[in-house]
């Protein structure tokens, strides 16, 4: 068993986290793996395969835009930014994902 | 909203594909290169950094595939690329083309404008507030309530309101000096209240007023010119002034249905009424009809009438709709068997259109059999190819359901503009609507279906194996049997059209060569109606000498007599009384009904009505001297036998008596189509009338040269009398109308199907001989005749145009039975002429088919056919 075994992700949660990052500002697809993967000291990672086919099923549901941009080393990057919708979705889910926790918590302790 | 938002981002990016494409590749080079800088900086070199860089990524082109079926709408896609290549096979036979989709559109358009009329004449809503809660109310099993009683069940505030109306009403209208007949309907103070009919300009008519009116659309632009100052304009009406307070929208529908528009409504209480009431919210029939019933008996007791039992048969019903056909019972009948009837006619012809689009699309499905076996061995699936088809037939359809949807919008604009040439003021509004595209898009769907998912399975079904071995073209016998099946089908069905045309051609052709028992062309015919009250029986019969004086003093006149009833006019009727008589005034009694008319001593000379024994009236048949009467055949042969009734009596049930003093010719009364119709005459001047005469004039020339002159004699009798003139050949014609109209759409429909099917007739014999090219070329190289081939060619043309027959005709012979309620009595469904003719004409056309393909099959070189793939 490696030590460095990175959990897999609970499934759904990508859409979370990538509307979480994003709440605070627009970010482009690898700042967004970056900001993940220090967020949570390494914990998370999210495949780099698999992050743009989700960023575009986001866009198609409305909850992102995106443009693009100059990035911090002066390439043209494409930058993504929440749309309200994003905003709604990300206060629904995260407030689900909080009961899920909250529950499976419980049971692990009480049960 | 989110789906549709969806569906929207999708459909955009359909649009800006190539752009994605290259924006995607993009993205993908910075995250890796931003990745490569981040790993040059922990120290690895340039070449290390990118190569693991790009093994982190994994496989850029599976996450290209991925992320941009995140957008797409497979199906969209491929059903435009399947319409695509359609298009672009179908530009490539135009021929089929053409004749599929002219097929579909005649076939949905003709189908359309059918449902347009029948919806209008027939499950129109009425123009009012919520015709849901809004009832009609008959007790004692009639809809007409006389007024007092009305008032009763009004002051018992059962409902939220309570509205009676009567359409039967003339109104005479004074325009300067000129005086109209109008059909004015009048109404209840409260009637626009309680009903809340919508009104265009102006307002409807409120509690509580009298002497004012609410016009139609049609008589403010047809008699008022649409003056649009018309609001508060006083009309003169029956004598008396009558403000106009409001006029009706164009689409307005009245409640009675069945087209019939007045040109008025106006308050004045009438004799009787038929009443609607206003149901409170959320009550249902059978609550209401609880809530009636108690009422109808306190009728019963406060109006005791001994004939009518007022509790008995008291019935609530719909306004609008397919239900008050149900309820309007026996009467609403030949309508609905009409329509119906024409709905299956036009169903028929929409099927022979399918059968006949299936049958190319089938034909064209098998010659490409060998480009489908190409396809599905290069791997291309059977959904696949059955979806190309389906595509194909979907395009047809779509196109057909076009054309058709703008051939009805054209034919309902032509129909909303024929005058029905009736005395009763109908206007048909017909128009093309929401549910009318509901409709043909059903019948686009199906006929999809139809024509496509046959051929498409079938033409797939070969597999690899066989299809694929050159020169096996021939085809299954699977094939063979549908498209054969399908002809012979389309053959039996255009027998059963074809009967059903030439019938209704001929009683057409019957019809107008017809003698009515009477002469048409020389008789004109004048309804004077004077305002009600306005005579007393006596001043009438005055009137009337005077008026019969005057006419016969205009030059040429012949004669002219009075009547009570008009021939052949349904709005005009007669009365149709009966009861028990007793001839000879003796004990027997003989149950009769017959058509009753009044008339003057010329009548008989002036209609050509021949009196057979005895003699016509005489101006001395007056009130005061014994009362006689005038039997036709028919009611002589009924009341006494085959003796001559000249000089028997005749007791009638009210127990008068009466000396018949001729006999008189059967003739036609009510309809063209009735049999041994019983009438009874009697003098006019024996009679009370005190309103209301036909004058009857026989014209030395055309009659029709003369209806100004007898207008003006007759209306400078008395201003205020209303009179209307028409031919007795008008007369003639309006009862012929019905006769016209069915022999011009089922003669039409009829050409229509035949026409289709020998169009697939000739597809199956053509499409045979194109398959057995090598066949008869072998046949022709081993020495076989031209004749042989001609039997050849011509015995599959045989074979499939008997089996049609044979099938049709036992079809027909059953099916055209009901259509006699239609016809003339002369032209009987059952003539085995008809028959013939009809396989006569079937067999002309199947002949012309087959000429074509047989020429095709002589001219076959072995030479050539041999060398013929």
């Amino acid at each position: 068993m490696a030590p460095n075994t990175i959990p897999e992700l609970l499934p759904g949660t990508l859409y979370l986290l990538i509307l979480r990052t994003l709440s605070r500002g627009p970010l482009h697809g690898y700042a967004i793996v970056k900001r993940i993967k220090d967020a949570s000291s390494e914990g998370l990672r999210i495949e780099d395969g698999s992050l743009y086919p989700a960023l575009n099923r986001m866009l198609v549901k409305g909850w992102l835009t995106s443009e693009w941009g100059v990035s911090e080393n002066n390439r043209k990057a494409r930058f993504y930014r929440l749309t309200p919708e994003g905003r709604k979705q990300l206060d629904k889910e995260a407030g689900e994902f909080d009961r899920l926790v909250r529950a499976i918590q419980l049971v692990m302790r009480t049960a | 909203m989110a789906f549709w938002n969806e569906i929207g981002n999708r459909v955009a990016w359909l649009f800006r594909r190539s752009r994605f494409d290259r924006e995607l590749e993009e993205e993908v080079r910075f995250h890796i290169q931003a990745r490569t800088d981040e790993l040059e900086q922990t120290g690895l070199s340039g070449a290390d950094a990118l190569r693991q860089a790009r093994r982190e990524f994994g496989s850029t082109l599976r996450s290209r595939e991925e992320t941009r079926s995140a957008w797409q709408m497979r199906w969209l896609e491929d059903l435009g690329a399947d319409l695509r290549y359609a298009a672009r096979a179908l530009r490539r036979n135009r021929a089929l083309a053409l004749a599929a989709v002219g097929s579909l559109a005649l076939g949905i358009g003709a189908n359309t404008t059918i449902f347009s009329v029948a919806r209008e004449a027939l499950f129109s809503e009425p123009s009012c507030r919520d015709p849901q809660s809004l009832v009609q109310i008959s007790v004692g099993g009639d809809t007409w309530i006389p007024m007092s009683q009305y008032r009763f069940l009004e002051d018992n505030h059962a409902f939220d309101g309570l509205a009676g109306m009567n359409i039967q009403m003339v109104v005479n209208w004074r325009d300067g000096n000129r005086t109209y007949r109008l059909a004015g309907t009048r109404v209840t103070d409260d009637f626009f209240e309680v009903t809340g009919i919508p009104i265009a300009m102006g307002r409807p008519i409120e509690r509580g007023e009298s002497d004012v009116a609410v016009i139609t659309h049609g008589f403010w632009t047809k008699h008022l010119g649409g003056d649009p100052n018309v609001i508060g304009r006083t009309l003169v009406l029956d004598g008396q002034p009558y403000t106009v307070v409001g006029v009706l929208p164009r689409d307005h529908r009245m409640l009675t249905g069945f087209g019939f528009t007045p040109d008025l409504y106006l308050t004045k209480d009438p004799i009787e009424v038929l009443v609607y009431a206003r149901l409170p919210r959320g009550m249902g029939r059978q609550a209401a009809y609880t809530r009636l019933q108690p009422i109808c008996r306190e009728l019963d007791r406060v109006y005791t009438d001994v004939n009518r039992k007022w509790a008995k048969e008291v019935r609530l019903s719909t306004v609008g709709g397919v239900e008050r056909l149900q309820e309007n019972g026996p009467e609403a009948i030949p309508a609905v068997a009409f329509f119906g009837m024409l709905i299956v006619v036009t169903a028929i012809v929409l099927l022979i259109a399918c059968a006949n689009v299936s049958s190319l699309l089938l034909a064209r499905a098998f010659t490409r059999s060998r480009e489908f076996a190409i396809r599905m061995s290069l791997g291309g699936s059977r959904g696949r190819l059955v979806r190309q088809l389906l595509a194909e037939s979907l395009l047809l359809a779509l196109l057909g359901t076009g054309a058709g949807l703008l051939l009805n919008l054209w034919l309902t604009r032509l129909l909303s503009g024929i005058h029905i040439p009736t005395p009763l003021p109908i206007e048909l509004l017909i128009q093309p609507d929401r549910m009318l595209l509901a409709y043909s898009a059903a019948i686009a769907f199906v006929v999809t279906l139809a024509t496509g998912l046959v051929p498409a399975l079938k033409g797939t079904r070969a597999g690899i194996g066989g299809a694929l071995k050159e020169g096996d073209r021939q085809t299954g016998p699977s094939g063979y049997t549908l498209r054969n099946a399908l002809v012979v089908g389309q053959l039996a069905v255009s027998i059963l059209l074809l009967s059903a045309g030439l019938l209704f051609i001929r009683n057409l052709m019957y019809a107008t060569s017809f003698n009515a028992g009477f002469d048409t062309t020389h008789t004109e015919v004048a309804t004077f109606q004077t305002v009600w009250g306005s005579y007393t029986p006596q001043k009438f019969a005055a009137l009337v000498d005077t008026a019969l004086a005057r006419l016969r003093a205009l030059p040429g006149v012949e004669a002219s007599s009075p009547a009570s009833a008009v021939p052949l006019n349904p709005f005009l009727a007669f009365n149709r009384p009966g009861g028990q008589f007793r001839p000879d005034a003796g004990s027997r009694t003989v149950r009769v009904q017959y058509n009753s008319n009044a008339v003057g001593p010329d009548y008989f000379r002036i209609m050509g009505i021949a009196i057979l024994r005895g003699r016509a009236f005489a101006d001395s048949d007056r009130i005061g001297a014994p009362q006689v009467v005038i039997l036709n055949e028919n009611l002589a042969r009924r009341l006494f036998g085959n003796t001559n009734p000249v000089g028997h009596v005749l007791r009638f049930p009210d127990n008068h008596d009466a000396t018949v003093v001729g006999l008189a010719r059967n003739c036609k009364y009510v309809t063209l189509g009735e049999e041994n119709a019983m009438a009874l005459y009697e003098p006019f001047s024996q009679q009370n009338h005190s309103a209301f005469a036909h004058f009857f004039v026989r014209t030395r020339g055309a009659p029709e040269t003369m209806a100004r002159r007898v207008e003006e004699t007759l209306a400078g009798l008395d201003a205020a009398a209303a009179v209307d003139t028409h031919s007795m050949g008008e007369i003639f014609a309006g009862a012929l109308l019905p006769s016209r109209l069915c022999a011009a759409i089922l003669g039409s429909m009829a050409l229509f199907g035949l026409m289709l099917a020998s169009i697939g007739l000739y597809g199956v014999l053509l499409y045979a001989i194109q398959q057995r090219i090598r066949e008869i070329g072998i046949r022709v190289a081993l020495g076989a005749t031209p004749g042989n081939v001609l039997a050849m060619v011509v015995g599959q043309s045989l074979r499939l145009v008997t089996a049609g027959m044979v099938i049709g005709l036992a079809l027909a012979a059953v099916a055209v039975r009901p259509l006699s309620m239609f016809l003339v009595p002369e032209v009987r469904p059952a003539d085995p002429m008809n028959f013939v003719g009809v396989a006569c004409a079937l067999a002309l056309v199947a002949g012309l088919a087959t000429v074509a393909p047989t020429a095709r099959a002589l001219r076959v070189d072995p030479a050539v056919a041999l060398r013929h793939e």
